[in-house]
């Protein structure tokens, strides 16, 4: 690994390590190394700036949830030393929620969501991000609904003029990845399946995928199955029927010992302008960012993994209604 | 597939393809070919013996949850050369599968409740002339006991009432009432086999540092009473919590299948075996004394994932714990 650190084998041991060593082994001002000073990170929940930020943001999350362990359960890549890499890091994240913090006075409550973290990594730096947290599912856990949370999220960030604006492109800024991941047959084959979804073709579910599919989905809610697949799509796509549908980032891999699979970046930005997962419509204008995990097998698309942020949607609804107490 | 209908392109097709005649498209009189006459069903509940039983059982089941599905999440396989006959090749496959169904009308489980349950079982079944002609069978029943809504003690309780009471039921597997069949093998001599035979085999011998060397620090981890965990603590939880309620049980490993498939993660099946006193502290209560056998069935996937030697990435742990209930109540005479 030209640029990096020759403790790491390969582009997952670094983001595993480094990951490990910030949050579990506590160096949280490695990141003043690992993270570049303007960093831009894309949370669904809106854009920071520089790593100092990210500094603040985590030792925060630790000051709420100190026995958080981030488990790494892939880290699906693309790139090279050159051009630089690009990891989706798919993460188990647990914790214990005894310190007072976003989700308000500790509860005593555990919670086990997905992670997914895009990184732009070139020479041991982290230089560009796009993460989604299953914030829907720590709120749900925690005892709130995820639309009641992103109403205090409002409240306590100051009100609806001052509170924290999610993440929408037309604030976006360009940071120094200007990748769009690999062209491995896996990756336009997931691309193209999600594609057929956004174009409402949902028979793809019942042909591309295994029948018995393990699908893990925002929220923090899973199932075995084509009917959840097609249910969970379906309703998210209800809500935002006209929204426009972007891929925005793709790679496949195929590497020994695994299973071919992809990591797909996506987005759907537009009009909450019928019934669907965010009940009645209200005609909010809403940016989604979302991440997709494949797996395949003999028989199809074995395991999927999909997060959105409910939260982030739900703020930008109820901003948009003003119904925000 | 020498012997086999040639429609099945292979073991996993064969395995996926005939269960789901069988339950899900009602081909229930198929098993009258598909099941060797004389075949014998060992699960922990009970050892049954006779093709017709199994129709009836099978039957009984579709009663009671008649929407079953039976979804085949993986095929771990192997050759059996020695099983071979004048007609047909033979091979032994580990089949794990997740059951969904809605409980809508009474039967074993008593009077519907109307909900519905999700729960996996393993399946190991020897294959030769078109035909399972063995099979050891370990069900999550504890996880539909729960997800119906009832306390897996008491309805294990009740379940020997409604058998006709301690002296009249169904008695569950031990080596007391189990037959042998014409399947005697191990498995296949696979490194991944070996190697997660030898982790468990550590395990029971107390070597619990083994966790974190053998298993991934992410491990995503299911075990009985459909319990999904991840994480060493978790693994070590669960193993330890099982081999602290019997810590002088005999241990054997009964059977053991590894593979490489281009497709998959390199992966193991194993049946094994815990014969002996329930003497201890952990997953089971108080200690009784009672003689207590459990066969348990595990699947295992490996990852190269991050430094060092592959590690065990997912794991699938299945005992029935209503099986060990009962056998433990039946000692205790506190099952009235």
């Amino acid at each position: 690994m030209k640029g990096f650190s020759n403790q790491f084998k390969d582009l997952p041991d670094y983001i595993v390590k480094i990951t490990k060593e910030i949050w579990e082994d506590r160096g949280l001002a490695t990141l003043h190394h690992y993270y570049e000073k303007d960093i831009p990170m894309r949370f669904p929940s809106g854009l920071v700036r520089g790593n100092a930020g990210v500094i603040d943001g985590t030792l925060a999350t630790l000051a709420e949830f100190p026995d958080r362990a981030l488990l790494a359960d892939d880290v699906i890549w693309s790139g090279n030393e050159t051009d630089g890499f690009l990891s989706s890091h798919r993460i188990v994240s647990s914790g214990t929620h005894t310190g007072h913090g976003a989700f308000g006075a500790p509860t005593g409550k555990q919670f086990r969501v997905y992670t997914i973290a895009d990184c732009a990594a070139k020479n041991d730096v982290i230089d560009d991000e796009w993460l989604i947290r299953d914030v829907g599912g720590v709120a749900r856990q925690l005892g709130w609904e995820p639309s009641e949370f992103a109403r205090y999220q409002i409240k306590t960030e100051g009100g609806p003029d001052t509170c924290q604006r999610p993440f929408h492109p037309s604030h976006d800024v360009q940071g120094p990845y200007t990748g769009r991941g690999n062209d491995n047959e896996w990756g336009a084959k997931l691309a193209t399946l999600l594609q057929r979804m956004m174009d409402k073709d949902f028979t793809v579910v019942r042909s591309e995928y295994d029948r018995a599919v393990r699908t893990e989905h925002w929220g923090a809610r899973g199932a075995w199955g084509c009917e959840f697949v097609e249910t969970d799509w379906m309703r998210l796509r209800s809500s935002f029927p006209q929204a426009a549908f972007r891929i925005e980032h793709q790679i496949g891999r195929n590497d020994a010992g695994m299973p071919n699979r992809a990591a797909v970046r996506w987005s759907l930005t537009g009009k909450h302008s019928a019934h669907g997962y965010f009940g009645a419509p209200t005609g909010a204008e809403v940016h989604i960012m979302g991440i997709t995990h494949a797996e395949w097998g003999e028989r199809g698309l074995r395991r999927e993994y999909t997060l959105i942020d409910e939260v982030a949607i739900w703020k930008q609804i109820h901003l948009h209604t003003g119904n925000v107490t | 597939m020498r012997g086999f209908d040639p429609k099945w392109r292979n073991v996993p097709d064969f395995i996926n393809g005939i269960t789901k005649d069988i339950w899900e498209d009602r081909k229930i009189g198929s098993l009258r070919s598909l099941y060797a006459d004389g075949l014998i069903v060992r699960s922990p509940a009970s050892v049954v013996v006779d093709n017709s039983n199994v129709i009836a059982a099978t039957m009984a089941t579709l009663a009671e949850f008649p929407d079953r599905e039976l979804l085949g999440e993986d095929v771990i396989w192997c050759d059996d050369p020695k099983g071979k006959t004048a007609t047909s090749d033979a091979y032994v496959s580990s089949h794990r599968l997740m059951c969904k169904a809605t409980h809508s009308h009474a039967g074993l489980y008593g009077a519907p409740t109307g909900r519905r349950v999700a729960y996996r079982i393993l399946a190991d079944c020897a294959i030769r002339d078109g035909a399972v002609y063995d099979e050891w069978l370990v069900r999550d029943q504890a996880a539909i006991v729960q997800q119906l809504g009832f306390d897996v003690i008491d309805w294990t309780r009740d379940l020997i009432a409604r058998e006709g009471g301690a002296g009249a039921c169904v008695r569950p597997m031990t080596p007391l009432n189990n037959v042998a069949g014409p399947y005697d093998r191990a498995g296949n001599n696979n490194e991944w086999g070996q190697h997660y035979a030898a982790t468990i085999s550590a395990i029971m011998a107390a070597d619990m540092d083994v966790t974190p060397r053998h298993y991934d620090r992410a491990c995503a981890l299911h075990y009985p009473c459909a319990q999904d965990v991840s994480g060493w603590a978790a693994a070590d939880t669960f193993w330890m919590s099982l081999r602290a309620a019997y810590p002088t049980a005999q241990f054997n490993i009964d059977h053991t299948i590894g593979r490489d498939d281009a497709l998959m993660p390199p992966r193991a099946a194993v049946r094994w075996s815990l014969h002996g006193t329930h003497s201890g502290w952990g997953r089971f209560g108080t200690p009784t004394g009672a003689d207590v056998y459990i066969m348990g069935i595990c699947h295992a996937e490996f990852g190269p994932f991050g430094a060092g030697e592959p590690t065990i990435r997912r794991e699938y742990a299945l005992i029935d714990e209503t099986a060990i209930s009962k056998q433990i109540l039946l000692h205790t005479g506190q099952h009235t």
